[in-house]
This record gives C-alpha cells, sequence and structure tokens, in this order.
C-alpha cells in the first residue's frame, strides 16, 4: 500500500464521517417526530461502518493494480438500520396522534447520546484530515527530491 | 626496508580511481578507454532500471513514489560523475600529449 | 542519446492529469446543481491504451499519440434529495491526487531534459 493509497483510504473515512453525522443530525432534527409517511414515529437511525474484506484473493488483486471498488483497509457505510428500541409513550389525549388510550409514541432518541456520537463523528473528521495532509505532505516531499 | 617502498609503488597509478559504491575501476591494463566502458555501462544500467521504475509507476499506479525518486538521483549522480571522469581523462591525456621529449 | 521512449508517456501522463483535474473542478462548481452527477475519466485505462499506441508507432520520432480521453459518469454514488451525486470528500481528496501527479510528471519530465542538456554541455562546466 503507498501514499496514494492511504489518501484514498482516509477520504472514504472522511465520506463516512460525514455520512454519520448526517444521520446524527437527522435523528436530533427528529427527536419528536410522531408521524411520519410510513405510519407510527420517527425511528432512529444507526450507521454500520464495515471495513470492505481483505480475503486472500482482493489483496492479491489489489498488488496488481487492477482492483476496483474499495481498497482493502478502507471504510465504508454498509447499512444505515433503524433502532430496534420501542418508542416512548406519553400520555397526552388531545394531541392528534394520540392512539385509543391517549398515547402518543415518541422516537427514543436520547439527545446526550446523540451529540456524544456528533462529537466523536467530528472528531474523527479532524484526525482523518490531518491524515490526509500528511500524506500529501509526504508524498510532495519526496517529489523535492528530485528538484535541486 | 620493502614495506614502504611497495607500499609507494602501490599508490598514485593512473589507472586507479577513487573508489565509489557503485562504481568500481578496471585494472590498469584496460588504460583509459577500459575504465570509461567500465563505467558508461554501469551509469546505463542504472538510467535503464530506474526509467523502468518510472514506466511501472505510471502505468501500474501502486508503485512507491520514494523508492522511484531515488533510483533516479542514483542514477542521475553516476550520470554527473561519469561525465567528470571522461573530462579529467581527456584533460590527463591532452596533457601528455604536451609532453615533449 | 535518442529521446528516450519514456517522453512521449511523460507527456500522454501530463495531459491526462490535466484532463482529470478540470473534470474534478466542474464537479465541485456543481456541487449544487440539482440533477448533475459526477464525471470522471478512467486514469489507468486511458494511460495504459495510449502506451500501448504510442510503440505501436514505429517510425514517427517525437510524435506523441494523439489522445482524447472519454469522460464518464462515476456509478456507484449516492444521489440526494435533488438528484445531485457530488461527493465533496472525493473530489477534495481526487484533486489533491491529481495534483501531486502532475507535480510528478513535471519533475521527471524537468529531469530528462536536464539529463541530456549536461551531456550535451560537457559535464557541466
Amino acid at each position: 500500500m503507498n501514499l496514494f493509497d492511504s489518501l484514498t483510504v482516509s477520504g472514504s473515512a472522511l465520506a463516512a464521517e460525514r455520512q454519520r453525522s448526517e444521520i446524527v443530525a437527522s435523528n436530533l432534527a427528529n427527536a419528536e417526530t410522531t408521524h411520519t409517511d410510513t405510519g407510527g414515529p420517527y425511528r432512529r437511525k444507526e450507521v454500520v461502518f464495515q471495513a470492505p474484506g481483505g480475503s486472500g484473493f482482493r489483496l492479491a488483486l489489489a498488488s496488481t493494480g487492477h482492483l476496483m471498488g474499495p481498497e482493502p483497509g478502507s471504510v465504508q457505510i454498509s447499512e444505515v438500520v433503524d433502532d430496534p428500541t420501542p418508542p416512548v409513550m406519553r400520555y397526552e389525549p388531545n394531541h392528534p396522534d394520540a392512539d385509543k388510550d391517549g398515547f402518543v409514541a415518541y422516537p427514543a432518541i436520547n439527545p446526550v447520546m446523540e451529540m456524544v456520537d456528533l462529537m466523536s463523528s467530528v472528531r474523527s473528521y479532524q484526525l482523518n484530515a490531518s491524515a490526509v495532509a500528511a500524506a500529501k505532505q509526504m508524498i510532495q516531499q519526496s517529489i523535492d527530491i528530485l528538484k535541486s | 626496508m620493502s614495506s614502504p617502498i611497495t607500499s609507494l609503488g602501490s599508490i598514485g597509478s593512473i589507472g586507479s580511481l577513487p573508489k565509489l559504491p557503485q562504481l568500481q575501476p578496471a585494472p590498469t591494463e584496460g588504460g583509459f578507454s577500459g575504465v570509461l566502458s567500465n563505467v558508461l555501462q554501469q551509469v546505463n544500467q542504472l538510467n535503464s532500471g530506474a526509467e523502468q521504475q518510472i514506466g511501472s509507476m505510471l502505468t501500474g499506479g501502486k508503485a512507491d513514489v520514494s523508492s522511484v525518486m531515488i533510483a533516479v538521483e542514483k542514477a542521475d549522480v553516476a550520470f554527473q560523475l561519469m561525465m567528470q571522469v571522461r573530462n579529467k581523462i581527456v584533460s590527463a591525456y591532452q596533457d601528455i600529449e604536451k609532453m615533449q621529449f | 542519446m535518442s529521446t528516450t521512449p519514456l517522453l512521449p508517456t511523460l507527456e500522454n501522463y501530463l495531459k491526462l492529469t490535466v484532463t482529470r483535474e478540470q473534470a474534478i473542478s466542474a464537479n465541485m462548481a456543481n456541487v449544487d446543481t440539482p440533477g448533475y452527477h459526477t464525471h470522471d475519466i478512467d486514469f489507468q485505462g486511458e494511460l495504459n491504451r495510449a502506451m500501448s499506441s504510442t510503440l505501436n508507432q514505429t517510425e514517427d520520432d517525437g510524435v506523441t499519440a494523439q489522445l482524447t480521453p472519454v469522460i464518464r459518469e462515476v456509478p456507484g454514488l449516492m444521489e440526494r434529495a435533488d438528484g445531485n451525486n457530488v461527493n465533496l470528500d472525493r473530489e477534495g481528496i481526487l484533486m489533491s491526487e491529481t495534483q501531486l501527479q502532475y507535480q510528478i510528471g513535471v519533475q521527471l519530465v524537468k529531469h530528462q531534459f536536464h539529463q541530456m542538456l549536461s551531456a550535451i554541455n560537457g559535464g557541466g562546466q
């Protein structure tokens, strides 16, 4: 794996972290949404990170330079899943979405948890951006070998 | 005493050049042309090796940039050394020509 | 010392890098355009094509192959609600990579000419 590959790997991490922060922002925005198109309250979404498989065949293909698709070592978001936690029921008989007992289903979103996720996502983004800058600098300096 | 005299005799012969890690001079029997052609061959080798590395880096895209740059620099330094060797040999030859007996 | 076969390859390499840089700038400029899809070139494929056509030219020394890189859409990118699928992270990384590749190409070309010139001038005297 050479320096250009590490650029691509860090780039994949940046994209994944950005998607993750978008999902967290969506969760935060819909923390009080009781009514969606699919019926029922908004369900909290979670992302699943995955490193594309490093099977022997893939690694061998990567070394010949004919690998298509994600590099081994990079990260991608494989799926966005709904949180299976049951929604929080609150007693509000006058709410338009109240069921027959007067309970309204609110999404089980804890703002503190979402903020922690957001902060960790931002931090990861910063770290990966530093990694990109470092790799760029190294390539730049190895080009400078020829300059003088 | 034989040792200082024999050691005196082994230095300063025209055909022996300073040794560098990669270029080794031919024995004195070859003379100027032998030394130069030997050095030329090694420079050629280094050069074609560097060109190969550049080619594989451009096409495959997976080569190590730093090792390619170092190979190119090595070939360049060997080339410069060869040019200086050639110049020295030429000027030494001209010096000998000027000698009148 | 004839022109090394490396020079036409390096020329094509630089041309491809410039074309790719243009495609990436267009993508970045259109990050807010509804319905815009990311464009890119197949760098390795185009370079291999150019190199094999250069090899087939036997007598034309110094004439590089005419290169018309094909710009096509990039598959597999996620589309947002307005139909735009430009991913700024991907474009940023690719732009850095392309710039570095251009610098490498320029340095190698400079070096080729430098070597020829020092041979012509007789060892830098």
